[in-house]
Order: C-alpha cells, then structure tokens, then sequence
C-alpha cells in the first residue's frame, strides 16, 4: 500500500466518511472547504492520526495549511519530516 | 401559556448572531452617564431603557421568549413581561460593569474567585487547559480576572459585522491583555487552539454557542428538552490531552461578582471523530450550566432559540 493510499484510509476510516471509496479521492484536491466536505474537527482528527500513525507532528496553522492542501501535499510534508 | 409563547417567537432569527441588541448612539449615551456619573447613574438610566424595549420593542423583547419558556414553564403573561424585564435588566447591568471595568478600572470591581487553587495547581502541572463559559454572568469579567494564572490566555471570540459592543480593554484603550482566535479563521482556528494548549497556554471559549457547521453539535437535554449543543470543545481537549474547566461568573452584588470552577472535565484521549463518544463530557457541561441557570435564572443571557 503506497503512502497516499494510507492516508486516503486513514481519512476514511478514522474520520467516518460513508459512502467514499480510496479512489473517489483525488490525490490533488483539496482536503477542506470542498469535495469531502471536511470541517475544523476532522482536522484536529487528522492531525491526531498523523501523529498517531507517522510519528509526524502539525505543529501549527501554518504547517496545518501546508500539509492539509491536498492528500499529496500531505504525504509531503509526512516524508519530509520522516527522513532520516 | 406555553402554546402563545411558541407562536410569538415564529419569527424569531434561526441562529444565534452577536450582533448588538441596542445601538452605537444609546451605547455612547451609556458611555457619557457613566463618565458623568459613575456605576449608580449608569444603573438608573438602565431601567428606563431596559422598560422601553420590554414594552415598546416587542421583536427584541421576543428574543428572550425561547429561554423563559424552558427556564420558566407555566409563567402567565404577566409573569413573562415582567421575567423579560430582569433578565435585560441583568444584562444591562452586566453591559454597565463591563465599560466601568474599562473606564474606572478594576479596583471598582470586587471579584471573588472559588478555585483559585485548583486553577493555580493545573497551571504548575505545564498543560494547558481550556476554560469553557457560557453566555452567563459576565465573562468578561471572568477573562479579567486570569491573571493571577501567569501565563497567557487566548480566547475564541466572533465579532461579527454590526456587533458594536465594546470590550472593557477598548474602554481602558488600551492593548488587549488576551490573545483573540477567530473562530472564522483558517479551520475555525482550531489548529491554533491545539498549539496554544500544547504551549501549557489557556484558551477560554463558549461552551453553548454554535460555530460553523452543525456536524459539530449534540442534541443534550437542557430544562426538559433537547437542545443544540457544540462539542468541539471537548475533540481538542481530548487530541490536546488537555482538561477543561467550567468556569462561570455571577454578579453577586451592586459592584462584586464571584467566579467560579463550576467543574474541571478530564476527556480521555482518542476518541475518535464520532459525537456521540464525546456525549458524556457535553452532558456533564450542559448539567453544570442548567445547576446554575436554576440559582441565577436572569443572568443566562440567551437570545436565540437553541432547542430548535
């Protein structure tokens, strides 16, 4: 399972999307104000499960519009601060 | 009784805004009364006003009817105008103190506040913690007062386009001693919020009022019926590992007012994103609030429907 595919299930998954498969997502459209629909508590939720799942800490409103601009931008940001 | 008051508030608004009830020219008379004449001129003129608009404006007098009938079920017509009356009349008061906090000061003030310890004690253990109130008493005076805490508090406040209410900090003119996170900012601010509670910061907010989406929100008995209440508080206390504190002010006497840790709610990490997990955490908030609407009936200043 490739990074982007966890994230998509993660973000099924832990923030109980019904009705949304893995490939309904677009790796690049946006995360929040359109297409999933998500709100300001689905992101406290994510930025807890990418702690949770990556290690990765989202610090701030500037790392969390940074990473939450897309599921590729959040992959990114997971990998950037993931490298050794 | 209860069937009239319904009808009466059909066209109430459908949400809670923070627009400003009166207007900027009757808030800079209130202003000039009390630069002239002090707390006792500023409470009289209050009557004549708080009178005006229970009689004479009967769609701002209707904002308060969803309240009354909860709080109050079998008030009689009388009993409903007159119920009106102390309640904007608290809230007048309220509205007095809060320019006198800022004009005079406040050593005008007498506060006492029950808790202090147990505050002081989760400051010294380095987490953050969020205060939640609620549209009681005067909050205000209630953010004020937490200085003595030593670190910095943020709070989660709307001000929306027409609300022209003024803070006690831009009567005194000077900087705001808190940090404001506005709930219309990037996520409703709430990544901000879970930086500050890791910072071991404070963040005050409201625990009855409804911000964006109504995914956010619970349906929790409040006097004898369901009504809407958020939980957002508590999804960033848990993902902070942060407590909360119910913390409520009263106006106790012509110039005091008592402050109070109502409760201190521990929420257990990893919850989850479902509502309901954070049922019992909303419903052991809305009881403290319900406990306190019974001792001090007028100061719940709610006018919008939230059983709706």
């Amino acid at each position: 399972m490739t990074l982007n595919e966890k994230l998509k299930t993660i973000i099924i998954e832990e923030l109980n999307l019904e009705d949304i498969r893995a490939e309904d997502i677009e790796d690049d459209a946006p995360l929040f104000g359109e297409g999933l629909e998500l709100d300001s508590l689905d992101a406290v939720e994510l930025v807890v499960q990418v702690q949770k799942n990556f290690g990765v800490e989202i610090k701030d409103m500037k790392e969390g519009r940074l990473a939450f601009q897309s599921i590729n931008a959040l992959r990114h940001f997971i990998e950037e601060r993931m490298a050794p | 009784m209860q069937q009239t008051d319904k009808q009466e508030t059909d066209n109430r608004q459908p949400r809670w805004s923070s627009r400003s009830l009166g207007t900027r020219f009757g808030h800079n008379i209130f202003h000039a009364l009390i630069h002239l004449g002090g707390r006792r001129l500023g409470y009289f003129a209050l009557h004549w006003v708080v009178l005006y608009y229970v009689l004479c404006r009967p769609s701002i007098r209707r904002r308060s009817y969803d309240y009354l009938r909860h709080r109050f079920p079998n008030q009689s017509r009388l009993s409903r105008y007159v119920n009106c009356y102390r309640m904007f009349l608290e809230m007048g008061h309220v509205l007095v103190d809060r320019a006198i906090l800022g004009i005079m000061g406040p050593e005008n003030m007498e506060f006492t506040i029950h808790g202090r310890q147990e505050l002081l004690d989760l400051v010294a253990n380095g987490r953050g913690f969020i205060m939640l109130m609620s549209h009681v008493g005067c909050w205000q005076v209630a953010v004020s007062a937490l200085n003595f805490l030593k670190i910095p508090v943020n709070l989660l406040l709307e001000q929306a386009e027409g609300n022209i209410d003024r803070h006690y900090f831009e009567y005194a003119g000077v900087t705001c001693p808190i940090r404001i996170i506005d709930p219309g900012s990037y996520l409703g601010g709430t990544l901000q919020m879970l930086d500050v509670l890791k910072k071991g910061e404070v963040v005050c907010m409201m625990g009855d009022r409804v911000f964006g989406s109504k995914k956010s929100c619970l349906q929790v008995d409040f006097l004898g019926e369901n009504a809407s209440f958020p939980y957002s508080a508590f999804k960033i206390a848990s993902a902070a590992g942060a407590p909360i504190v119910v913390f409520f002010s009263y106006k106790t006497g012509y110039d005091s007012y008592a402050l109070k840790v109502s409760k201190i709610i521990q929420v257990p990490e990893d919850l989850g994103r479902s509502g309901e997990s954070f049922r019992p955490y909303v419903t052991q908030f809305v009881n403290e609030l319900e406990l306190y609407i019974r001792g001090y009936p007028y100061q719940f200043f709610n006018f919008y429907n939230m059983w709706q």
